[in-house]
């Protein structure tokens, strides 16, 4: 029971850092979503260039 | 499937463009007063009569087609390209029936465009109560197209819009000006030029400071048959065109519009005078700041307790109901603790947002912008940065990207690197923890100690941000010229509907958003916390038993030693003891360090930091409350949050930043990562050194 329970402890440790990293670290191509379309930034001297 | 059309839904800021979109799709999105509240392009689909479906846009509130600010390109950059494949079918030009003289100069310039263009009415209820008679089939005649009456508040008039969308072929796409007219000869050298091409589109894209897409400026001062005007006289060319409109539209409207002013605006302008005054103006709005604090204060308590003494003992049930091991204790003492420490705080981010919705959906929030612009224009600031500023209370991310209504830059910039010292909802649990921790609930002249501290914290907040604006003001280098335009809708009762819309949405991606990234870093932490490397830790039982030989303990204390050893050589004791030299002199122990260090990620991580690592190893059931004002200070002795480091910590969450998602929005709006990584480094360190100043101060 102990040696289930640490398993389980592992595997919720795992997703929360594998969470972590994709949320700020890095992000695999799999889970990146459509990328958005680049709007050109309008107003001259708006510091986009 | 029916055909689809491209529908743009387009008007002035504050003419209920937003509910006419929710009306039309069924999509429920949030409808403020103050202006540039539709930053971002929003779409959806409306379901026609004899099986049409119509694409919705609803673009950006916009004044006119003379773009001044990066929300407007986005609607000319649209209308102007034909490509584009959201170009509109039909365009609706969305209208206020009080503001109908103004509004109509952007329907006049749609118009020209040659795309079918419907006008909406909106806010017909209001025609009674204001005097207001309208000659529908006149104004049909002279703007050459088909009207309908709406009130998006009632849902009247909606059926008949769509009706005249699906019909929309019907519409004349005759202009309503003759452009040419302004300069004969230059237009008719630019229709020789470009024989194919809409001469108020040319003359659109002449006069515009923007990259039009497939619509080459290029192409024009190239063109071996046209030479174009200096800026100055384009300037001139499109003040005529100003002028040009708005004696049609007076013309229409002659008669076309009938107002009685006798019943019309008394109690608006009333109230205007009393709440834009130089004086009583500021003090109501300091009234009502001071109110919502300690409303805030009073009204959340019971159900603040009530969730704190329910996950204190969900977490014991879990503790003794299944079976002993490392699993029950992360659920015991990491997920549940971390889930209080998030869940604690929805009562008072509720009514904070309710207010600010209140505020919003009043009309209130408009005379705020005016009242304030006064004081902004001195500190390099714009009246509309007030509206970023006020959303930054929620959260700095979207009050980042509202800045895309100033249409100064180096406003801009200053807004985005300022906003991160208002006091954001994030910021809400660490300040509401602390205070409770070292401000008495007490009373004085009907005032809560705790809620005037609150209150104190959010106008330092907005002080800082105004203070580092004069600053930057003064640093920055960058050349510009400003002006403000504001609009000042008419007061209304709010609906209840988008006040709890607003509520419920801002609060659910509050827990929701930051909810998950606190449960990991629960989890992380609880397991850094209960495993380590090295003998230390294996034998901590020993270890501390041998110290204890000869000493009288009890096994309560003797267990609680032993669990403070395990934490002290856990992986976040080793961590958390590298960084105590750092956090010692502001009055911190190294569990404290390790919070702020988690909370670099979000803020609110703060509070569920704490929960969880003051939870390993307690059996006892406690709310957080009490385990944080149970710890003693290692170095000084006593209790650990005391006045003097609470305050400290109070400011180093007041100037700190620590959220990731605010540095990568600024570094989308501002194209560097010099901005983000500046405000990061200029923030912390001030941070730091005002927490230390204070610490060694009041200690």
């Amino acid at each position: 029971m102990i040696l289930l329970q640490e398993i389980l402890v592992f595997i919720i440790f795992a997703i929360a850092v594998g969470y972590m990293v994709t949320k700020f670290i890095w992000k695999p191509a799999f889970l990146k979503g459509k990328k958005g379309n680049e709007k050109s930034c309008g107003v001259s001297g708006c510091g986009c260039d | 499937m029916g055909k689809q059309i491209n529908v743009a839904l387009i008007g002035n800021p504050n003419t209920g463009k937003t509910s006419v979109f929710n009306q039309l799709t069924g999509l429920n999105q949030q409808v403020g007063n103050y202006p540039g509240i539709t930053v971002e392009k929003k779409e959806g689909i409306c379901k026609l009569p004899r099986g049409l479906r119509a694409h919705i846009l609803d673009l950006p509130g916009t004044y006119s087609l003379n773009a001044s600010s990066i929300d407007e390109n986005v609607v000319i950059e649209l209308l102007l390209n034909k490509n584009d494949k959201d170009f509109p079918d039909v365009a609706v030009v969305v209208t206020d029936v009080e503001n109908l003289k103004r509004n109509l100069l952007l329907f006049t310039q749609i118009k020209d465009l040659e795309i079918p263009t419907i006008l909406v009415i909106n806010m017909a209820d209001r025609m009674k109560r204001k005097g207001i008679e309208l000659d529908i089939p006149h104004l049909e005649e002279k703007l050459k197209t088909r009207i309908a009456l709406v009130s998006s508040r009632k849902g009247t008039g909606i059926d008949e819009l769509k009706e005249l969308i699906t019909n929309y072929r019907q519409i004349s796409v005759e202009p309503c000006i003759n452009a040419s007219v302004m300069d004969p000869d230059y237009f008719e050298r630019l229709r020789k030029a470009f024989p194919n091409q809409s001469l108020y589109k040319l003359w659109l894209v002449i006069t515009q400071d923007v990259n039009f897409g497939n619509v080459n400026r290029q192409a024009l001062s190239t063109n071996p048959g046209f030479q174009t005007k200096g800026e100055n006289d384009l300037k001139r060319l499109q003040q005529k065109e100003t002028i040009l409109r708005y004696q049609f539209i007076n013309g229409v409207l002659k008669a076309g519009l009938k107002v009685d002013i006798n019943s019309a605006t008394d109690i608006r302008l009333r109230l205007d005078r009393i709440l834009t005054h130089r004086v009583y103006g500021y003090l109501i709005f300091f009234a009502i700041m001071l109110l919502i604090s300690q409303a805030i204060y009073n009204w959340s308590t019971y159900p603040m307790d009530f969730i704190d003494v329910t996950f204190a003992s969900f977490s014991e049930w879990a503790k003794n109901s299944l079976p002993p091991g490392p699993f029950t204790n992360l659920v015991s003492e990491g997920i549940i603790p971390g889930l209080s420490g998030i869940i604690i705080f929805i009562p008072q981010i509720a009514f904070l947002f309710l207010f600010i919705s209140i505020l919003e959906e009043s009309g209130y929030m408009s005379r705020v912008v005016f009242l304030m612009d006064r004081i902004m224009r001195r500190f390099g600031l714009s009246g509309k940065s007030i509206v970023p500023l006020v959303s930054g209370t929620a959260c700095a991310i979207p009050a980042v990207m509202a800045t895309r209504n100033i249409e100064n830059w180096k406003e801009r910039l200053i807004t985005i690197l300022v906003i991160p010292f208002t006091t954001c909802s994030a910021r809400l649990p660490v300040y509401l923890i602390i205070i409770a921790l070292v401000i008495p609930n007490e009373t004085y002249f009907g005032l809560n100690l705790q809620g005037l501290t609150l209150m104190l914290l959010y106008l330092l907040g907005f002080g800082i941000a105004i203070f580092s604006a004069w600053l930057l003001n003064k640093i920055l280098k960058i050349r510009s010229k400003s002006y403000f335009v504001i609009e000042m809708p008419n007061y209304k009762l709010p609906l209840i509907k988008n006040v709890g819309i607003n509520v419920i949405e801002k609060t659910k991606s509050f827990v929701l958003g930051a909810g998950k990234i606190i449960m990991a870093i629960s989890i992380i932490l609880w397991v850094l916390a209960s495993y380590g490397p090295g003998d230390e830790f294996e034998n901590a039982e020993e270890i501390v038993l041998t110290q204890n030989e000869n000493i009288d303990i009890s096994d309560k204390d003797l267990e609680e030693e032993i669990a403070a050893h395990k934490l002290k050589y856990s992986y976040i004791g080793i961590v958390g003891r590298t960084i105590e030299p750092a956090v010692t002199p502001l009055g911190y122990d190294w569990k404290i360090g390790i919070a702020i260090v988690s909370s670099f990620a979000a803020r609110e991580v703060f509070v569920g930091t704490l929960a969880t690592i003051y939870s390993v190893g307690s059996d006892e059931e406690e709310t957080i409350k009490n385990r944080m004002a149970g710890e003693i200070n290692p170095v000084l002795g006593g209790p650990l949050f005391t006045f003097a480091s609470g305050i400290s910590l109070l400011l180093f969450y007041a100037f700190a930043m620590q959220c990731m998602s605010t540095l990568a929005v600024v570094k989308k709006e501002t194209n560097t990562w010099k901005w983000p990584i500046l405000q990061l480094v200029i923030m912390s360190t001030f941070a730091y050194f005002v927490a230390l100043i204070a610490f060694q101060v009041l200690k």
